[in-house]
């Protein structure tokens, strides 16, 4: 009869030897996350760590957080902004653990944020580079700023009619409206709110899907604000789709983001223009409208200070007149001591119509002397008057 | 009906008429009657020079009363 051991006695054996090999022993390893499930109340996640091969997988082992290690996955989304969720790469610290029941697990003791963190950053300058490489004509890096059709779109003078994306009831869509509806200018601005999802693995398209609707409608947005705000701080991950930012990049109406976040720019944000918040957007709108009315200010200052001017220019030339004319008056030339010499009421101004003999008049100033001619001589030393 | 000058048409006249004047252009027997001329053109320019002013002064007020009740 052949030799049997029980199922027990196995699993005591294999215990044995992983305890040997294995115990306390850690190993950080570089895996795919799968099948998370994350039960936040008790503070637990039950996952499997996997490896692939050309798109094969290669192995697969059952880990777990426990409650003295669940904070690292707070953390790491934190840290990574990114939702600790099925198919992200991580680097993980690990031990080793069988159980006779529930077989070989991995206990995950600490997440390698950074490593995530330099995945990420590579995934999003390879969609920066293939933004700029796929759509010269709508995306340029000069510098390290990245221009674009959408933000080197000239602002209306006034912002009036605003499109706002947003989630609903978010306190991005609250906060944005206060800040605007409530400026301390009074100014009146009308905002047609596009409402949706923009968290999730569909929520780069659903804001392309908002943005068509915006430019497809009768009405002519001065500006789009998509905000967020509040609430987690993880998944930016809809905000550096290379869909949703080439669709920004080429939005007719220029595009302002607050998308409440304050790690390195969404790639959303560098195809628009920034604000960080929903607040600091609905602000630059206020602010924007503010500086338009004070230059209408200064120029109607400028306006009035050269019309004046140039009344009170007239007016001086207007005197000046008066002056020359009043100088210039018979009666003026009287007063002054010169005499008006007429000949049958005509003035004379040529003596040589003087003759001996004549009758003539001497109008002065109060009184006309009647007299006539009995000598005329030349005036020799040409007296100066 | 003589048709009244505008203020353009009036200065330019006193313009002229002044240039005369400094040039000694004008006849003794003419300067009188120019004298007069002049005094009209005068009042012209400082009838719509007033109402001129005046209509800035109204348009100021009225665009700074706009900007004060906004």
């Amino acid at each position: 009869m052949t030799d049997t051991i029980t199922l027990s006695e196995l699993a005591d054996q294999i215990q044995e030897t992983v305890q040997q090999e294995f115990e306390g022993r850690a190993y950080w390893v570089k895996a795919r996350i799968m099948n998370v499930k994350k039960y936040e109340k008790n503070r637990r996640c039950y996952l499997t760590l996997e490896d692939y091969e050309n798109g094969t997988r290669t192995a697969e082992l059952k880990s777990v957080f426990w409650a003295n290690t669940y904070a690292e996955i707070e953390q790491f989304e934190k840290i990574t902004k990114q939702v600790f969720k099925d198919g992200i790469e991580i680097t993980c610290l690990v031990k080793l653990r069988f159980h006779k029941i529930y077989g070989l697990n991995l206990d995950v003791i600490k997440i390698d944020s950074a490593h995530t963190l330099g995945v990420l950053e590579m995934e999003r300058q390879q969609t920066l580079d293939r933004l700029v490489k796929e759509n010269p004509a709508s995306i340029q890096l000069f510098d390290g700023v990245y221009r674009t059709y959408n933000n080197r779109l000239q602002l209306s003078a006034v912002i009036e009619n605003i499109a706002l994306i947003t989630a609903p009831h978010s306190d991005g869509q609250r906060d944005f409206l206060q800040e605007l509806l409530k400026n301390k200018h009074g100014y009146t601005f009308s905002v047609a709110e596009f409402l949706t999802t923009i968290q999730g693995e569909t929520a780069h398209q659903l804001i392309i899907e908002q943005l068509q609707r915006i430019e497809k409608g009768a009405v002519a947005f001065d500006a789009v604000a998509i905000v967020r705000g509040g609430g987690s701080q993880a998944d930016f991950k809809p905000f550096d789709n290379y869909d949703l930012a080439k669709y920004i990049a080429g939005f007719p109406v220029p595009v302002f983001t607050g998308i409440g976040h304050d790690r390195n720019q969404s790639i959303a944000d560098l195809m628009a223009r920034e604000q960080k918040t929903p607040t600091k957007v609905a602000a630059l709108f206020v602010e924007h409208n503010f500086l338009f009315e004070n230059q209408l200010m200064d120029l109607k200052t400028n306006l009035f200070n050269l019309v004046n001017d140039q009344v009170q220019d007239a007016r001086e030339k207007l005197e000046n007149a008066r002056r020359i004319v009043k100088l210039s008056s018979p009666q003026t030339i009287l007063a002054r001591g010169f005499a008006i010499v007429t000949i049958n009421n005509k003035i004379v101004t040529d003596p040589q119509k003087i003759k001996n003999g004549s009758a003539m008049k001497t109008l002065l100033r109060n009184e006309i002397i009647c007299s006539t001619v009995t000598k005329k001589e030349l005036d020799e030393k040409r007296t100066e008057l | 009906m003589k048709k009244e000058l505008n203020y353009s048409q009036a200065f330019e006249k006193l313009e002229t008429l002044l240039s005369q004047l400094e040039d000694g252009d004008i006849q003794l027997e003419d300067l009188a009657v120019k004298i007069k001329q002049a005094n009209e053109w005068i009042d012209t320019c400082e009838t719509k020079l007033r109402k001129v002013d005046a209509e800035i002064k109204i348009a100021v007020n009225d665009a700074n009363g706009a900007a004060a009740t906004k």
